[in-house]
């Protein structure tokens, strides 16, 4: 663009969506929530391996958390249980908190890491917990081998 | 009804206890005793109303792009290994993923659940992950309070022997009755699911006979099973979730990582191809497809790839082709499900998927561009009902789309519509005419939820058509060959019946894949007469000859998904004229526009006759997905001769295709398909 009245937005990159990489629930010791370690080779020159294999190690663990059939968990379904279940509607349970604390931490982990390097994690549980979400973007400005047009109905385009 | 009614009975009898028995039961033996009963009824009543109010763990239907790694090729199972055992996930047309791990698909609610255990009319909800411990505690306070009110009832009549034409203990009595009457049932149904928690089944899996004889991967001991359900915590609803109002702003530049030196070699060495693999290659599913497949079973010799079918024009193709080719069929079983056309009742919207080693057995000539479209298009347009018309893959590899069994109403017809308007030019290749007709299993009117949406697509032959000669279907219906419970919402895959046949065939088709190119204007004029009877699927194709139209009409009007030779019989002369509805639907424009409901990618024979509806008359018009599928199956087994003299048929009719030579390619079942080179 040689002109020189084009305003700061024009000028600016734009970010598209590419393309989207799932990260596949890891099945292997039955139905509790856990999720892949096997690095997605899509992303082999976007980010490195550790991060995210860093990422998906801390999700399993916050799922091991919130399923844990222990005191706290037994505690609460007595109680419901007593108050005919009404306390649900005051009370938090003890997922549904791990849950909150997952989406705040992909929320810290998409700002420190996946942004910065065109990617974005999206919680699993907008899924329905079956994949991880990797929403990999592409400067605008530079070509993409993928046509990404079919992409353009995700929502997380970044800009 | 059954949850209105039994409400009542619960309500209306318990009330009547109280009104009628409890206070002589107060005064005269204690004043414990109504308490107690009233405690154990309100238990029950809230048990009962969180189980039929709570989300049983649907799964929110998967959103467009993460269906793009697993396209019309993709099998119709993904193999998962499972504390050892091998564990299949099928593949749900409607929710468009692969169904997790006991999860099924509900005809009743139309949702994936997780977890599913059945469809409890009672209480007119799905009982699954979330609510199956309100259920159980349902059913044992429900127990319970049945023995209350009969005990005290029977200890108010025996003190009142004497006395029984007063109206309390006439009503006691009655409520006596009533409670002795629901306690057989229900008390039956406790201890059942008391040993399905203790065994750590579902009622699916033990009606279906998952385990029979063999081993439960989901199950961690008696007691751990039972803390399970009891004390775990409650699972998170799914659906209706806020989404994070956290956004998250994207900008370039973008950090990458320094390549490795192995990395840098491997970059220089390559010319750049490897990198182009590498960035084309959006299917990360597939790589996971790969892992799993390999994590489950030694993975089948690879389908002989077809560099001659690859089309660089598409931009996609390359992708898919290098991925499909280069991906080892997650399940070897698979194989022996392949020729299974017939598929007469497939119960739900899944779709069957055509194997995808199958498929890449028949010709494998890409036509990615029309998979993408019509995968796309119909998954836009995919509606829930079930129109049989799953066909729309356009027999594009339905492995999926095909797969659909009546799924969606113009599922197929909608993908057919697409293929041939994108597509012109592409004949389908082969793999959508795979041997399994996908399609045909969409349609295959025979599931019970087909049945259901056949009522509304009544006026749509395809899903008759289809419903006979499904391969997908009869595919997934010998996966799945438990007894299907009315009571529950399984999909209930129908035995083919002629699956055997369809094999035959396969496997004499199969040699016929590679064919020299035709002309492409195969199947134009003929599609025309392919749906007599079908508004929708203009099968009926001006070039039939009569005897095929009423033919065709016969099948039509069949609506039953069996087979019968002589109509295989004609489907076997038929096949040779219309190898491919398909290839000529991809040539010509398309007419109709069927919403599209089965998976976009799989185009299954059985979608083929909406593409001859539109696509030129010159194939005959494969009217019932099922019956052209089995046509073209049955006309793998049948002689070759007609094929050759299909050929010059076809070259006859040569539509006008925009694309320049069409290499016209036999695929299983004797179905052509045009590939545009």
């Amino acid at each position: 663009m040689a002109r020189e009245f084009h305003n700061l937005q024009e000028l600016r990159h734009n970010a598209s969506l590419v393309t989207k990489v799932f990260v596949q629930r890891d099945y292997t010791e039955g139905t509790v929530c856990r999720f892949q370690a096997k690095f997605p080779s899509e992303l082999d020159h976007r980010i490195e391996r550790t991060l995210l294999e860093e990422t998906v190690k801390t999700l399993n663990s916050y799922y091991v958390e919130a399923e844990k059939i222990g005191g706290q968990s037994y505690l609460e379904g007595c109680l419901a249980c007593a108050t005919a279940y009404i306390v649900f509607l005051c009370m938090e349970t003890r997922y549904e908190k791990v849950l909150k604390k997952i989406s705040g931490y992909i929320h810290e982990q998409n700002e420190k890491i996946y942004a910065p390097r065109g990617l974005l994690l999206t919680d699993p549980v907008e899924r329905g917990m079956r994949v991880l979400e990797i929403s990999v973007f592409e400067d605008r400005g530079s070509s993409s081998s993928s046509p990404s047009s079919s992409m353009s109905s995700a929502g997380s385009s970044a800009r | 009804m059954p949850g209105f009614s039994a409400t009542t009975f619960l309500v209306g009898s318990t009330t009547l206890f109280f009104c009628f028995t409890c206070p002589w039961l107060s005064e005269y033996i204690s004043f414990v005793i109504p308490i107690y009963v009233a405690v154990i009824f309100l238990f029950t009543l809230a048990n009962f109303c969180m189980a039929t109010f709570m989300d049983p763990g649907v799964f929110p239907r998967a959103e467009e792009d993460e269906d793009k790694e697993d396209d019309f090729r993709a099998p119709l199972y993904k193999t998962v290994e499972i504390k050892g055992i091998q564990v299949r996930m099928k593949w749900c047309s409607t929710c468009r993923f692969y169904r997790p791990p006991r999860c099924s698909h509900c005809s009743v609610c139309d949702n994936c659940v997780e977890d599913f255990d059945h469809h409890c009319p009672w209480v007119n909800n799905c009982i699954g992950r979330r609510n199956y411990r309100y259920f159980f505690l349902f059913l044992i306070s429900l127990t319970t309070h049945i023995i209350n009110v009969f005990g005290f009832g029977l200890v108010y009549v025996l003190h009142h022997r004497h006395q029984l034409d007063t109206p309390h203990a006439a009503v006691t009595m009655a409520v006596m009755c009533v409670a002795g009457l629901f306690f057989v049932p229900v008390a039956g149904l406790t201890g059942f699911h008391m040993v399905l928690v203790s065994r750590g089944r579902t009622t699916n899996e033990q009606v279906t006979g998952k385990f029979r004889g063999g081993v439960n991967p989901f199950t961690n001991g008696c007691t751990r099973n039972i803390s399970h359900v009891l004390c775990s915590s409650q699972a998170p609803r799914y659906m209706g979730r806020q989404r994070s109002p956290l956004t998250m702003d994207v900008q370039p530049p973008f950090l990458r990582p320094a390549l490795t030196e192995a990395q840098l070699e491997a970059k220089v060495l390559d010319n750049g191809i490897q990198n182009d693999r590498h960035s084309t290659r959006s299917k990360s599913s597939l790589d996971q497809t790969e892992s799993q497949s390999a994590d489950a079973e030694p993975p089948p010799p690879p389908p002989p790839p077809k560099p001659e079918l690859r089309y660089p024009g598409l931009p996609r193709a390359d992708t898919e082709e290098s991925s499909l080719l280069t991906e080892a069929p997650p399940t070897p079983s698979m194989f022996k499900y392949r020729p299974a056309f017939n598929s007469p009742g497939r119960n739900h919207t899944a779709l069957t998927h055509p194997n995808k080693m199958i498929r890449g057995e028949s010709l494998d000539s890409p036509s990615p561009t029309i998979l993408q479209s019509s995968r796309q298009s119909s998954y836009r347009s995919e509606p829930s009902s079930l129109d049989g018309t799953t066909v729309v893959g356009g027999g594009m590899g339905a492995r999926r789309g095909g797969g659909e069994r009546g799924e969606g109403p113009g599922g197929p017809g909608g993908t057919a519509g697409m293929i041939s308007g994108g597509m012109s030019g592409y004949s389908l290749t082969g793999r959508s005419y795979t041997s399994y007709p996908s399609s045909l299993v969409l349609s295959a009117g025979g599931s019970r939820s087909s049945s259901l949406r056949s009522a509304q697509t009544a006026h749509n032959p395809l899903t008759t058509l289809q419903s006979e000669g499904t391969t997908d279907t009869s595919y997934k219906s010998l996966a799945n060959q438990t007894p299907r419970n009315g009571s529950l919402s399984y999909d209930s895959l129908l035995t083919p019946s002629e699956s055997p046949e369809f094999e035959s065939a396969v496997h004499e088709l199969s040699p016929q894949k590679p064919r020299a190119p035709f002309p492409s204007a195969t199947v134009t004029g003929q599609h025309d007469r392919v749906s007599p009877s079908s508004p929708l699927q203009g099968y009926t194709s001006p070039f039939l000859s009569a005897q095929i139209a009423q033919q065709r009409e016969g099948q039509l009007l069949q609506g039953s998904a069996t087979f019968s030779s002589p109509h295989r019989a004609y489907l076997r002369a038929d096949s040779s004229r219309a190898p491919r509805h398909l290839s000529s639907l991809s040539s010509s424009p398309r007419s109709f526009e069927p919403p599209i409901s089965p998976p976009p990618r799989g185009l299954s024979l059985g979608k083929s006759p909406s593409y001859i509806v539109e696509v030129g008359p010159q194939h005959k018009p494969r009217p019932a997905g099922g019956g052209i599928v089995l046509g073209g199956g049955g006309a793998g087994g049948g002689p070759q001769a007609p094929q050759s003299t299909s050929r010059p048929v076809l070259a006859n009719h040569t539509t006008s295709k925009p694309g320049g030579g069409v290499k016209k390619v036999t695929g299983v079942g004797g179905t052509t398909y045009e590939i545009s080179v």
